[in-house]
């Protein structure tokens, strides 16, 4: 039913009202598609002039691919099966270049239907085109960059809260895929009662009144598990401000929530280190110590169980020595094999050790109470002895133990080892002074019973001068009172047993004179009368004197001591001195030979006794010249055991000393060591007086 | 004149000194001897002074012999039994001093620088 005749009037009907439009090209197709009328919209959105394009074919317009596909014809078929067609698409100008037109094609028929051509009304829409393209890349980039985000869960809900979008950083974050949240409720991800609390609700009427929320807090997995998460919400509106939905940003700080925890924590555990540190200064009394130790572990751990167990003295078992948790009445009487397993690792190694279900199926130290506990050893400051017992901390829950809390807990022991320590030191210390007390106190026993025997000595020596007095002067008298009756002395009974009765009273007095010297070495008031004499001499005739005794037990005298040694020293002292030393020799010679030798070394004079007598052992040696100290058996050899004691003092007092050397049975020698001019160096009580 | 406590000391110095033709006075203590040296028909040429007595002992005795002038002159010889004797003799400004235990020879000496055989 097509006429391709020309219908003038509805042409120029249509030329006069579309002439002037310039934003779209409205113009006729004959049924063919010969372009039958144009417009000024025609002629700026497309290029041609009305007289070069009327009664061209409109395929001109199409691209050359649409074109080739027939959809110019196809267009116009459509138009004509349906009234209408409409269609998007690139179109080419005159000058070859393209635009999105936007096009409407209606059939126009007259009234009896017959089809007379085309309105054919295109619109130029290349700039809204361009912005939708720039739109929709800008759209598929973002899509891109949510998909490729992986620690972030971005994810759109609707105004209801329902998961709308779901990004793979979701997936990996929360655990379901975009299929199994898609449309549920975001309340899924909050701890129940924190749903029960209504905070989900509250958190979009927040965002949806002030457009943003932001928090931190607990969220679950679908596996139930919690992360720490950092949420940002923004309400998503509509141009016309309606709410459409949220936008959801969520961090998983789970590892920075539990760094800034651990380091909350591990701060709170030294400083109640530091604390317990400082108590164990302040107080001596180590109970305390220990029972504060187990309420620091408690409190700051939170176990409620906590025992501090002692290695015993004999080191073969623990005993309980403070701790919580427990029965009180075990506290003190819990003892522990150290064989059995269970004393466990912690003493063998030295090592903490944490007490898994399986340490608990075995019993722990403490026996199978459940929960989770850890054990460290409370060590010794000194790494090569073993440790002083073990700290165990348990809670009836199970729970898990940090590096921190080992290290906390081994604080807490090496606390606990240095109270164990100065409590053992303290008593070491009070042990030694206790005993350094007792050594003061039988010291100075000692030394009062000296000075008591020094005194009893002084006073009985004087005492005995009275009576000697009396018994000298009687004896004297008698011997004077026979010799004046002129009766021969000699030979009498009378006469020679008075003779034994003087000398006896001549040694007793000597005793006493002895004795004395004693006292007064002893008190430091060895007196020295200085002169100048020949000691040369002085031992001549000590020599002589003792030729006759000496000869009397078999030994031989045998002199060198012509030399003169003149000098300046005490010569009723220097007389004993070698008094003394030519008894002895006589008294221990065994009835061999004894030198005397007398020899000046630059400003030292030497005297020299030599035996071949019974010796003295070496062992006896140093305690020869002490008081009251023989090296011969008492019940042999007589004597009270003073002589040395007093010779070697006499010579210290005169800047000298006596030196001996002997071997038993061989003999000995003693030499008597002087200087010239004797020089008061002894005791600082002593004096030296020279006569003029 | 023999001050001293000690009875045998006494009796045996007296002994001597009687052998030796002297005449010997005696006393047990300070007091006694002062009492004896004021009652005294002769003065003693010499006083044997020993130092520990009872009642007056050797210091008072010769304190009070100093301020009595009747006797004061007569030279004293310090007897004693002590190592400080020889101090106490030069405190004392005693003639002398005789330690003990005396000796027969000594005491003999001593009495004849002072007396003469006869004197008391």
């Amino acid at each position: 039913m097509t006429d391709s005749k020309p219908w003038p009037a509805l042409l120029s009907n249509v030329q006069l009202a579309f002439q002037g439009i310039r934003d779209y090209a409205i113009f006729l197709l004959q049924t063919d598609g010969t372009v039958a009328s144009w417009n000024e919209g025609a002629r700026l959105i497309k290029g041609y002039s009305e007289a070069e394009i009327v009664g061209q074919s409109f395929s001109r317009f199409y691209t050359p691919e649409d074109q080739l596909a027939g959809k110019p014809a196809a267009l116009l078929a459509r138009a004509l099966q349906e009234g209408r067609v409409e269609d998007e698409a690139w179109r080419v100008r005159k000058d070859g270049t393209r635009f999105w037109a936007d096009v409407v094609i209606t059939p126009l028929r007259d009234r009896d239907g017959t089809l007379r051509g085309f309105v054919k009304i295109t619109r130029d829409l290349t700039a809204r085109k361009e912005a939708e393209e720039a739109l929709r890349q800008s759209e598929e980039r973002m899509r891109l960059m949510i998909d490729s985000v992986n620690d972030h869960a971005i994810v759109m809900l609707d105004s209801s809260g329902k998961v709308a979008t779901w990004n793979p950083g979701a997936e990996r974050l929360k655990g379901y895929t975009a299929r199994e949240i898609v449309g549920q409720s975001f309340e899924r991800f909050y701890p129940e009662p924190e749903i029960r609390a209504g905070k989900p609700r509250l958190e979009l009427e927040t965002a949806s009144r002030e457009g943003r929320f932001e928090d931190e807090g607990w969220r679950v997995r679908k596996d139930g598990s919690r992360f720490w998460a950092s949420v940002v919400l923004r309400a998503v509106s509509n141009e016309q401000g309606e709410l459409i939905g949220f936008t959801k940003v969520t961090r998983d700080l789970t590892e920075r929530k539990r760094s800034e925890e651990a380091i909350i924590e591990r701060t709170r555990q030294q400083a109640a280190v530091a604390a317990l540190g400082l108590f164990a200064l302040e107080h001596p009394d180590l109970d305390a110590v220990l029972d504060r130790a187990v309420a620091t572990v408690r409190e700051t751990m939170g176990t409620e169980i906590v025992a501090l167990l002692e290695r015993s003295a004999d080191g073969k078992s623990l005993a309980l020595r403070a701790g919580c948790g427990l029965e009180a009445a075990s506290i003190g009487r819990l003892p522990l094999q150290l064989g059995s397993p269970e004393a466990g690792n912690g003493l063998r190694t030295a090592e903490p050790g944490q007490l898994g279900q399986q340490a608990f199926r075995m019993g722990g130290v403490l026996g199978g109470q459940g929960g989770s506990g850890m054990t460290v050893p409370i060590r010794a400051s000194d790494p090569s002895r073993e440790a002083h017992g073990l700290i165990e901390a348990r809670s009836r829950a199970e729970r898990a133990f940090r590096d921190d809390d080992v290290n906390f807990l081994q604080a807490v022991a090496n606390v606990i080892a240095a109270a164990l320590e100065r409590r053992s030191m303290e008593e070491q210390v009070r042990m030694a002074e206790q005993k350094a007390a007792e050594e003061r106190a039988r010291a100075s026993q000692v030394r009062d019973a000296l000075r008591e025997r020094d005194e009893f000595i002084s006073v009985a020596a004087h005492e005995l001068r009275t009576p000697l007095t009396a018994l000298q002067l009687k004896l004297q008298g008698a011997e004077r009172g026979l010799r004046a009756e002129a009766r021969p002395l000699a030979g009498s009974t009378v006469g020679l047993r008075l003779n034994g009765a003087l000398r006896q009273t001549e040694r007793l007095s000597l005793l006493v004179e002895r004795l004395l010297d004693v006292t007064r070495i002893a008190a430091g008031r060895l007196e020295l009368s200085l002169e100048q004499f020949d000691l040369a001499a002085l031992v001549r005739q000590v020599a002589d004197d003792f030729r006759e005794p000496a000869a009397q037990t078999g030994s031989e005298l045998r002199l060198e001591a012509q030399q003169p040694l003149e000098g300046c020293w005490d010569r009723l002292r220097l007389e004993q001195v070698i008094v003394n030393l030519l008894s002895n020799a006589v008294k221990y010679g065994a009835g061999r030979p004894i030198s005397v030798r007398t020899e000046r070394a630059g400003e030292r004079i030497r005297i020299a006794v030599t035996d071949e007598g019974i010796g003295i052992a070496e062992a006896d040696l140093p305690r020869i010249f002490t008081r009251f100290q023989r090296a011969a058996p008492v019940r042999n050899y007589g004597g009270l055991g003073l002589g040395l004691y007093i010779a070697k003092h006499i010579v210290e007092a005169h800047g000298g000393r006596v030196e001996v050397s002997s071997r038993p049975g061989k003999g000995s020698a003693f030499v008597v060591d002087l200087p010239v001019a004797a020089v008061q160096a002894a005791g600082k009580h002593d004096q030296a007086r020279v006569r003029a | 004149m023999v001050v001293e406590d000690d009875a045998d000391v006494r009796e045996a110095i007296a002994e001597v000194l009687t052998d030796c033709q002297y005449k010997a006075l005696h006393a047990a203590n300070g007091a006694e001897a002062l009492q004896r040296l004021r009652a005294a028909d002769v003065r003693p040429c010499l006083i044997l002074l020993d130092m520990m007595m009872p009642t007056m002992d050797g210091w008072q005795f010769r304190a009070a012999q100093k301020s009595d002038p009747s006797v004061s002159d007569i030279p004293v010889v310090v007897l004693s039994a002590h190592a400080d004797g020889s101090e106490a003799a030069a405190k004392l400004d005693a003639a002398g001093y005789l330690p003990k235990p005396v000796s027969l020879e000594t005491l003999v000496s001593l009495v004849e620088r002072f007396c003469a055989v006869g004197q008391e």
